[in-house]
């Protein structure tokens, strides 16, 4: 049965306000620069500690920095390590637990024991050691979220692809010779893709998350802006009248995010599982 | 004796005999088979001196050269120790003449006797063919064929010769005709040496002993008939049986790619020869003795063992799926692997196609054994057709992609390389090549068509040997029909090998030249599809026989209820009465 995911996910109020959301995001980051005259590192004319004004619509911060221009510009590193996670972080899943399941023996045992491991391990004690110890920044933060999230999409694909494996245009793919990569990315990835997407926006949402997290904890680049940062500036600045201009917008668009993401993936969920379809939707197909 | 040295025979510089060597004892038949044009009949000419082009070599009968000897010597050994019988019954008897006065003057040319001897002899010679005197007065254009043929018997039997030359000496006649003809023959012909040139493989096989096979002025295979047409062993002869109606053999007629052709270069045989290498265009084979009387002029010694599998096994935990197999499959063959569901049929196919690994056991292809490793070129030899063939293709996948994606695993040529390759592999299955069809995806394609894309698919990187899984069970018997069809002509043309898995032996009956019964993971009968069929040794293979489908009713009681139908319409008797209806 062919079912047409884009159609089931703007089908639903869920995935249409998610998709919304993510696209707004997207769109803040993409065209920050046409929404503020300043840069995120520009230390301007008005005095620090400034509340919201017409020049700033957020205030400044400490370095008279506009927080309004630093909260844009924070959207890009956050959607960066999103998408980049997510990419590098389903690679590693489908290149994995796909071979895992097509090779199969004691290459697949090791395999699914790396996953047990990684899993088992607290990765954010890890991420902070190592990010500290090789001086963090946005590359390294992205593989090092990647290495920690792995493991659960490559359960899922080594699963998914055990059953895929078996059907004859598969077999029919080995005997023209195809080797792994052949039968992986032609024969069994085209079938994954939902469940892969579906992946990607957990591994996005979770990511998003955990760079805001590590941030606030000081494990990121000095010299980027980032929500976590701003979150932990205004933490560190409590007893000026003006820490909530620049914690509550910053925690408004972190959870916005999030949102977005999680919305459009619960819709695609939903999609993906019948058991978790209503009867509207199999109406509608029909 | 008749010795035939070195005979060569050229029309105009066109080599038509290209050095025949037999040597032919009192009492022996040898029969010379072939297609028209590959030099039958101007040998039968040659011997009796009758050929009209340049003719080389020695034909010695009873020690003198018949070739070298004068126009005058040549006329009184001709009708008195060689006679032939012509092809054509209606050219050869003189429309003015009686029947009787033509064999009459076959006897006088020869001897010296009085009328009244001639006319006993005559009469004789008639009845000995089974005419009566009437049918002797008569002219030819009063007589049926058959009897214009026993009046040309009885002329060249007139002077009781040494060598009897037969061309076509049935072809005209009808099946009852020709085989009183034959019996005709056989009696008359024993004492004799017969040389009986003839298309018809049949009656040659019923009327010599021996049989020649002439391929362009060439004899490419000889031996005793019997073993020769049960177990040939050139392309070409096996070729000539594939394409003779008969009763024997059950699988569809198929015949030979190409034309004959004289003169070129290397094995005559080898432009339509579907296993030449490269010496065959070079070099002549000679023709070389097998054994058992048998000789073959092939470089490759005749049909080659495609695929050779010994003491083959698979044991599923404790269940074994497949227990010591062996079996030859040749070149250009089909062999029908047959057997009820569970029977290890497919596991076998799988074995071979390298998607499981045998315990134990040794498979070779082409003589080298692999067993184990596979690689690339492997595929390139050995290809497999699925059950259902939206199975077998991904659902993803166009037609083009299909059918392109073998030639992309295997890394072969550019984009528009392969795209001509998908192009001419599709018209080799009958399908369109047109850019919408390209496009298609496989649930836009009937199932017939996507069974021919996925034969299409398997071709495309030109494989010698087709492992066949229930190729047609899941198509209607008028598809199945066109796809086996298909199947048999690629095989003519490509000598394709087909390892048929099926559980039909109705279906595997058309389809095969040999049969292998499977259960329970053995070979349990093998042999000739035709001996199989007819003459099942093993009980399963009667068992599988008997359910076969046939079209014969099995009682009465459908006919009959036809008729009662047709009363109850009537009104004759109320329904209730009737039993169908209780």
């Amino acid at each position: 049965m062919h079912v047409d995911y884009w159609k089931e996910i703007t089908g639903s109020n869920l995935g249409r306000a998610g998709l919304t959301l993510l696209g707004l995001m997207v769109l803040i980051a993409v065209f920050a620069p046409l929404m503020t005259p300043y840069t995120p590192h520009q230390n301007t004319d008005t005095k620090a500690f400034s509340p919201p004004s017409k020049d700033h619509w957020l205030g400044t911060n400490d370095a008279r920095q506009d927080i309004w221009t630093r909260l844009i510009y924070g959207a890009r590193t956050s959607l960066e390590v999103g998408f980049g996670v997510a990419i590098l972080s389903s690679f590693l899943s489908v290149l994995i637990g796909g071979t895992s399941a097509i090779f199969g023996g004691l290459y697949d045992r090791f395999w699914m024991r790396v996953v047990d491991a990684i899993i088992a391990i607290p990765g954010i004690i890890v991420i902070i050691l190592v990010a500290t110890y090789l001086k963090p920044n946005v590359l390294l933060i992205i593989v090092l979220l990647s290495l920690l999230m792995w493991p659960g999409g490559a359960r899922v694909i080594r699963a998914q692809t055990f059953s895929l494996k078996e059907r004859m245009h598969v077999s029919a793919a080995h005997t023209f010779g195809a080797g792994w990569s052949h039968i992986l990315f032609r024969h069994i990835v085209p079938d994954l893709g939902p469940i892969i997407v579906a992946m990607m926006i957990q591994d996005a949402r979770r990511a998003v998350f955990m760079e805001a997290g590590l941030s606030f904890l000081g494990v990121s680049d000095p010299s980027i802006v980032s929500w976590g940062k701003m979150m932990q500036f205004a933490r560190v600045y409590t007893f000026l009248e003006v820490w909530k201009w620049w914690l509550l917008p910053t925690g408004f668009a972190l959870s916005l995010t999030l949102i977005g993401l999680s919305f459009t993936g619960f819709a695609l969920e939903t999609a993906l599982d019948p058991r978790l379809r209503d009867d509207k939707h199999v109406e509608g197909v029909n | 004796m008749l010795e035939v040295k070195d005979l060569k025979v050229s029309y105009n510089g066109l080599q038509i005999l290209n050095g025949i060597d037999m040597c032919l004892q009192r009492g022996d038949s040898l029969a010379i088979i072939g297609e028209s044009g590959a030099g039958k009949t101007t040998f039968g000419l040659s011997i009796m001196g009758l050929v009209e082009g340049r003719c080389s070599g020695q034909v010695f009968l009873n020690g003198r050269d018949l070739l070298s000897l004068s126009e005058e010597d040549l006329r009184s050994a001709r009708g008195k120790e060689i006679s032939m019988v012509f092809q054509n019954v209606e050219d050869a008897l003189d429309p003015i003449y009686s029947v009787f006065d033509q064999i009459e003057e076959a006897v006088r040319i020869h001897q010296k006797i009085d009328s009244g001897q001639i006319y006993e002899k005559v009469n004789l010679l008639l009845r000995s063919v089974g005419l009566s005197e009437d049918k002797g007065r008569a002219y030819p254009h009063q007589l049926s064929g058959g009897e214009k043929q026993r009046s040309l018997i009885a002329m060249a039997l007139a002077n009781n010769p040494e060598v009897l030359i037969l061309d076509e000496p049935t072809a005209s006649l009808d099946a009852v005709t020709k085989a009183e003809v034959i019996k005709l023959l056989r009696e008359n012909a024993s004492d004799k040496i017969a040389l009986v040139i003839t298309h018809d493989i049949s009656t040659a096989a019923k009327l010599t002993d021996m049989m020649a096979v002439l391929y362009a002025g060439r004899v490419v295979e000889m031996g005793p008939t019997r073993d020769l047409l049960e177990n040939p062993r050139h392309p070409y002869t096996r070729g000539l049986i594939r394409s003779s109606p008969n009763m024997t053999t059950t699988k569809d007629l198929q015949g030979i790619p190409g034309r004959m052709a004289h003169g070129i270069l290397g094995c005559p045989f080898h432009e339509r020869c579907t296993q030449h290498v490269s010496i065959c265009s070079e070099k002549v084979p000679p023709l070389f003795d097998l054994g058992d009387c048998r000789s073959i002029a092939c470089h490759r010694g005749g049909i080659v063992p495609l695929l050779e599998v010994m003491d083959l096994t698979k044991s599923f935990g404790s269940f074994k799926a497949v227990g010591e197999v062996d079996f030859t499959l040749y070149e250009g063959e089909t062999i029908a692997l047959v057997g009820e569901s569970g029977s290890g049929k497919t596991t076998l196919g799988k074995i071979l196609m390298g998607l499981l690994q045998p315990e134990r056991g040794e498979i070779r292809l082409e003589e080298q054994v692999i067993t184990g490793r596979r690689d690339m070129k492997f595929y390139r030899r050995v290809q497999m057709i699925y059950q259902n063939p939206k199975e077998s293709i991904s659902h993803r996948m166009t037609v083009l992609e299909a059918v392109k994606e073998p030639l992309e695993v295997q890394g072969k040529g550019r984009l528009e390389v392969q795209i001509s390759e998908v192009k001419r592999v599709l018209k080799e299955v009958e399908l369109p090549q047109d850019d919408e069809f390209l496009k298609k995806y496989p649930h836009q394609l009937s199932g017939g068509e996507a069974q021919r894309v996925a034969i299409a698919r398997a071709l495309v990187l030109n494989p010698k040997l087709l492992i066949a899984d229930e190729p047609t069970s899941a198509l209607d018997a008028s598809v199945q029909a066109k796809i086996l069809k298909l199947l048999l002509n690629l095989q003519e043309n490509r000598g394709l090998s087909i390892l048929f898995i099926t559980h039909d032996i109705a279906l595997a009956r058309k389809v095969s030249d040999r049969m292998m019964v499977m259960l329970k993971g053995q070979i349990v009968e093998e042999g000739p599809t035709d001996v199989v069929t007819n003459t099942p040794v093993h009980d399963y293979t009667r068992k599988l026989l008997n359910v076969a489908p046939d079209l014969s009713v099995e009682n009465s009681s459908h006919r009959g209820s036809c008729n009662t139908l047709d009363i109850i319409s009537q009104g004759k008797y109320p329904l209730r009465a009737n039993g169908i209806f209780r």
